[in-house]
């Protein structure tokens, strides 16, 4: 027993110790304090170096991970940023050449200049990891052809032949790194190497495979200490947290009021529950919460929610390969049947909205593209008897008040979930009940994982399953999830092809085309098209996805962060432009101040 | 003499021969475990890169983002036919080298095993060693005065808690000491404020934020050495030798060491192997404690199908274990004079 106490006694002086401790060098961290927050997008590895092109990478974007600018969370237009390290920047009507004009006051954390060969060095190793604007695929549209240094603080980007409306947005969205860290990972005559790689034959084989060769070294590069143009720089690392500190060289240091922040890790959404209940957070993106946790989060003074647009929506898609979901009336009449506000209701009361009806588009966004367009498409309310013609028409049969398939054979509809999504899964739930309520025999079945369950639903396994959608703002993006390479369409080196149900990855096995239109092929052009013919697209295409139902738009996703005015204020307005960004870059606008509190 | 040599020889010898027996018979243990551990991962359905790509979907990043993010990572995958992989695998295990993890891009598995490691070793072994010590005491009087409402109390606690799951003590102990009486830290293995090294604060926060896990582990696992203890205490009883001490009118407290002495042999056994599966993590507390371990290491890994960390983490804890058979054999052999005579003595 003596043993006991004296394991609780030493406990006790320790648990003692750490409070006054935190208490000590909370104060010690400045007037401004400590904001302490989470990272939405990945858990903290104290063992990942300190490196922004490695995924899991001990960098926070916005804080002391910087791009050209930020994107705000506009309806449609993809391309409207906030400025970050780039003050301003120019574009030619069609993207062709992007004028970059750096902030000019920006210097890293070690007090050198950010210059122009920053932002190049930085392009040069975005080519290595590949994708997006920095591809060495010839013909791949919205690809960077040449990097030109105009001055010191200037830089032209000019896109190759085959035009993207997305270049813009995909050179904005350029990590900027410190050349005199990283530049040596890029070998002499890289660049040579590049435009080689843009060319085709044997040489341009072998440059691309020397550029992509890169990416392991590029990902695996572990700089001793950070240096960040941002407005914070890392101080140390533990698996438990990140500890972030000022940086006195930021180009804009007066607007920064917090002296440090601290990034907490999680390892599940139990612990940033706990978090938000102790009220530890002063921001936090959103987590699903159920609603007696969200109760007691809400109770804990200073917490407050700010709400906003999320262009993100939750599906039920079909898998057309399969019978009787290759006929439009089965997958119609299963669109009478579910009663949307019910299963929003259930399933994410706080951070869903029941979608107005399926046109691929989040409601909010879908007003603003299709305008009155939009009251004209039907909106499938819940209707048993039109469920029950459209069954009926699709050739199913009632038997002792069971629909069967055409043949009399069971009909058994399986809804498939990841079992780790619990708002998918309430979701299902009350989808198979209302439909077992309309006699059709419909149960949830569960994937262990998410991972396990993308792998099932690629392999063509299910029926049906849950599926994000409607990731705008850009309309390529919107399309891409309904008519793109889960339907069958995919891009090869700058070629649309499509492939037949089961291959690629083509789960959906929708028709390559419908009564004419080629929906694969107007979703690729919207990357190319102008704003006037997107518009006309988006409107053919919801039009379409409605008429056609390739999946059935549950409930638009709606951005809910989480905040605490005990330490801090001025938060992102409800519906904010600035709302879905890290709290680092809501510092640099200069929103978040010191609470009088 | 020649009596005590022939004797003496065959004992001197059968250390090291069943030490070598051992070593060989665990060496082919590692190799058939690690074998059926790659194929069995190499066959786990899911490709890790789709997953990575479509979380990060899911967290809110855009498509173009997510791509960028992930593009690379199929470098980090292996290729060629299982066969080869499995050659590959095996010819780098004999140099020691694990691979790269996919998880964390670009970072040996060999680094973050032996991050992980250091934290497993606080909690768990704290939590081992404490219940291990509190069981032994409180077992040996359960044992003695089974008949009295001291060893009836006892071992209804050792029962009620070797009956409740390990997540379920975690969870009550959570929701007490962080919410109810919020005076330990919900998660993380130490305050990043503090600055790392043998300074007050920094230690201070270590065994604050270990408090928690350590007792986790130490209320888990009291039971079954309290049970173990009682069982063995009991048998030890019924002994001749106890009688023999007790005619003698030895003291109580010499037989009560009597009695513990004798009835730990057994418990040694289990501790020995309970050290060696403490490199299996206790995935349930370090996953409710975020305490980063090897179990909270080896779970991560299986979830985003890192091939060669999960790999790796089946590695140590299969050596860990046949290590700590061994050193149990061995130990055992020490520490009782009738194995290491063969049951003569």
């Amino acid at each position: 027993m003596k043993r006991l106490a004296a394991i609780a006694a030493l406990a006790a002086v320790a648990t003692a110790t750490a409070a006054c401790g935190t208490a000590e060098t909370g104060a010690l961290a400045g007037p401004g304090g400590i904001y302490t927050t989470i990272d939405g997008a990945k858990q903290i590895d104290a063992t990942a170096p300190i490196n922004p092109f490695n995924p899991q990478g001990s960098t926070f974007v916005g804080y002391d991970a910087m791009s050209l600018a930020w994107p705000k969370n506009d309806l449609m237009d993809p391309n409207q940023f906030y400025p970050g390290l780039a003050a301003s920047w120019t574009a030619t009507p069609d993207q062709g050449e992007v004028v970059i004009h750096l902030q000019p006051n920006a210097r890293w954390s070690d007090g050198k200049p950010l210059t122009s060969e920053d932002v190049r060095v930085s392009i040069g190793l975005a080519y290595t990891q590949g994708g997006s604007a920095y591809t060495v695929n010839a013909g791949a549209a919205g690809a960077a052809a040449d990097i030109q240094i105009m001055d010191a603080k200037t830089v032209k980007i000019v896109q190759g032949a085959n035009r993207s409306n997305a270049f813009l947005r995909n050179v904005l969205s350029t990590v900027v790194v410190p050349a005199h860290v990283y530049g040596s990972l890029l070998p002499a005559g890289f660049w040579a190497t590049l435009t080689a790689a843009r060319g085709t034959g044997p040489a341009a084989e072998k440059a691309k495979t020397e550029i992509t060769g890169l990416s392991q070294k590029v990902i695996a590069f572990a700089p001793r200490e950070d240096v960040s143009a941002g407005p914070f720089v890392l101080e140390r690392v533990n698996p438990g947290a990140a500890l972030l500190k000022k940086n006195r060289y930021f180009y804009d240091a007066a607007k920064i009021v917090p002296d440090k922040v601290k990034v907490l890790n999680y390892t599940g959404n139990e612990q940033i529950w706990n978090y938000l209940v102790s009220g530890k957070l002063d921001s936090a993106p959103f987590t699903a919460v159920p609603a007696a946790v969200m109760k007691r989060i809400k109770e804990t003074p200073g917490n407050d929610i700010r709400k906003g647009y999320s262009p993100v929506a939750a599906s039920l898609a079909f898998n057309q390969a399969r019978k009787p979901y290759d006929n439009v009336h089965v997958r119609r009449a299963l669109a009478y049947l579910i009663d949307r506000n019910q299963v929003t209701k259930i399933a994410s009361p706080e951070a869903g909205t029941p979608s107005v009806t399926t046109t691929g588009i989040h409601g909010s966004s879908a007003k603003a593209w299709l305008g009155g367009e939009l009251g004209a498409l039907d909106q499938y309310k819940v209707d048993p008897a039109k469920a029950d013609q459209e069954l009926k028409a699709a050739g199913m049969v009632k038997k002792g008040g069971t629909w069967a398939m055409p043949d009399g054979k069971p009909w058994k509809v399986q809804l498939n979930v990841p079992a780790s999504f619990s708002d998918w899964v309430a979701a299902a739930k009350s989808i198979t009940s209302q439909l077992n309520d309309h006699g059709i025999d419909a149960s949830v079945v569960t994937s262990a994982d998410y991972i396990l369950y993308l792998d099932e639903l690629a392999a063509g396994k299910f029926d049906m399953g849950f599926w994000l959608m409607a990731l705008g703002p850009s309309p390529y993006n919107i399309y891409q999830r309904v008519y793109g390479s889960a339907n069958g369409w995919s891009l090869l080196a700058g070629q649309l092809k499509h492939s037949p149900p089961g291959k690629d990855g083509n789960w959906m096995g929708g028709p390559e085309k419908i009564g004419g239109v080629n929906p694969g092929e107007l979703t690729n052009r919207l990357n190319l098209a102008s704003p006037e013919e997107q518009k006309k697209i988006v409107g053919t295409l919801a039009k379409l996805t409605n008429e056609q139902l390739p999946l059935i738009q549950i409930y638009d996703y709606v951005n809910t962060q989480f905040v605490n005015t005990t330490r801090y204020t001025g938060w992102p307005e409800p519906g904010s432009e600035a709302l879905r960004l890290p709290a680092g870059v809501w510092m640099q606008l200069g929103l978040i101040k010191k609470s009088s509190l | 003499m020649k009596l005590f040599a022939a004797r003496g020889g065959p004992r001197k010898n059968a250390v090291p021969r069943r030490l070598a027996g051992h070593l060989i018979r665990g060496l082919v243990m590692i190799w058939v475990v690690t074998t059926i551990s790659f194929v069995i991962i190499r066959n786990i359905p899911g490709n890790p890169v789709l997953g990575q790509y479509e979380t990060l979907i899911e967290r809110g990043m855009s498509p173009d983002q997510a791509e960028r993010a992930t593009a690379a990572l199929y470098g980090f995958l292996p290729t060629g036919s299982l066969w080869e992989q499995y050659v590959g695998y095996m010819k780098a295990l004999i140099h020691l080298d694990l691979g790269q993890s996919l998880s964390t891009p670009g970072t040996e598995v060999v680094t973050l095993i032996a991050s992980a490691t250091k934290w497993t070793v606080l909690p768990v072994l704290g939590g081992t060693l404490l219940s291990f010590v509190l069981g032994v005491t409180l077992g040996v009087y359960a044992g003695i005065k089974r008949s009295g409402k001291l060893g009836d109390l006892l071992s209804i606690s050792g029962s009620l808690l070797h009956g409740v799951p390990q997540y379920v003590i975690g969870l009550l102990v959570l929701a007490i000491f962080t919410t109810l009486w919020p005076i330990f830290p919900a998660g993380g293995p130490v305050d990043v404020e503090f600055v790392p090294g043998f300074n007050a604060g920094y230690l201070a926060s270590l065994i604050h934020h270990a408090t928690l896990p350590v007792l986790t582990y130490a209320l888990a696992s009291y039971g079954g050495w309290v049970l173990a203890m009682k069982s063995s205490v009991a048998t030890v009883l019924g002994d001749d030798f106890i009688l023999a001490a007790e005619l003698r009118g030895l003291s109580r407290g010499v037989l009560f060491r009597y009695v513990a002495r004798n009835a730990i042999l057994p418990l040694f056994t289990i501790l020995a192997l309970s050290l060696g599966m403490l490199f299996g993590g206790a995935i349930f507390i370090e996953r409710i404690f975020n305490y980063p371990g090897l179990g909270l290491l080896l779970v991560d890994s299986i979830g985003s199908r890192d091939y060669a960390l999960m790999g790796g983490t089946f590695l140590v804890t299969t050596m860990a274990i046949i290590v700590a058979n061994i050193a149990a054999d061995l130990l055992y052999a020490v520490i009782d004079p009738r194995v290491r005579s063969g049951g003569a003595a």
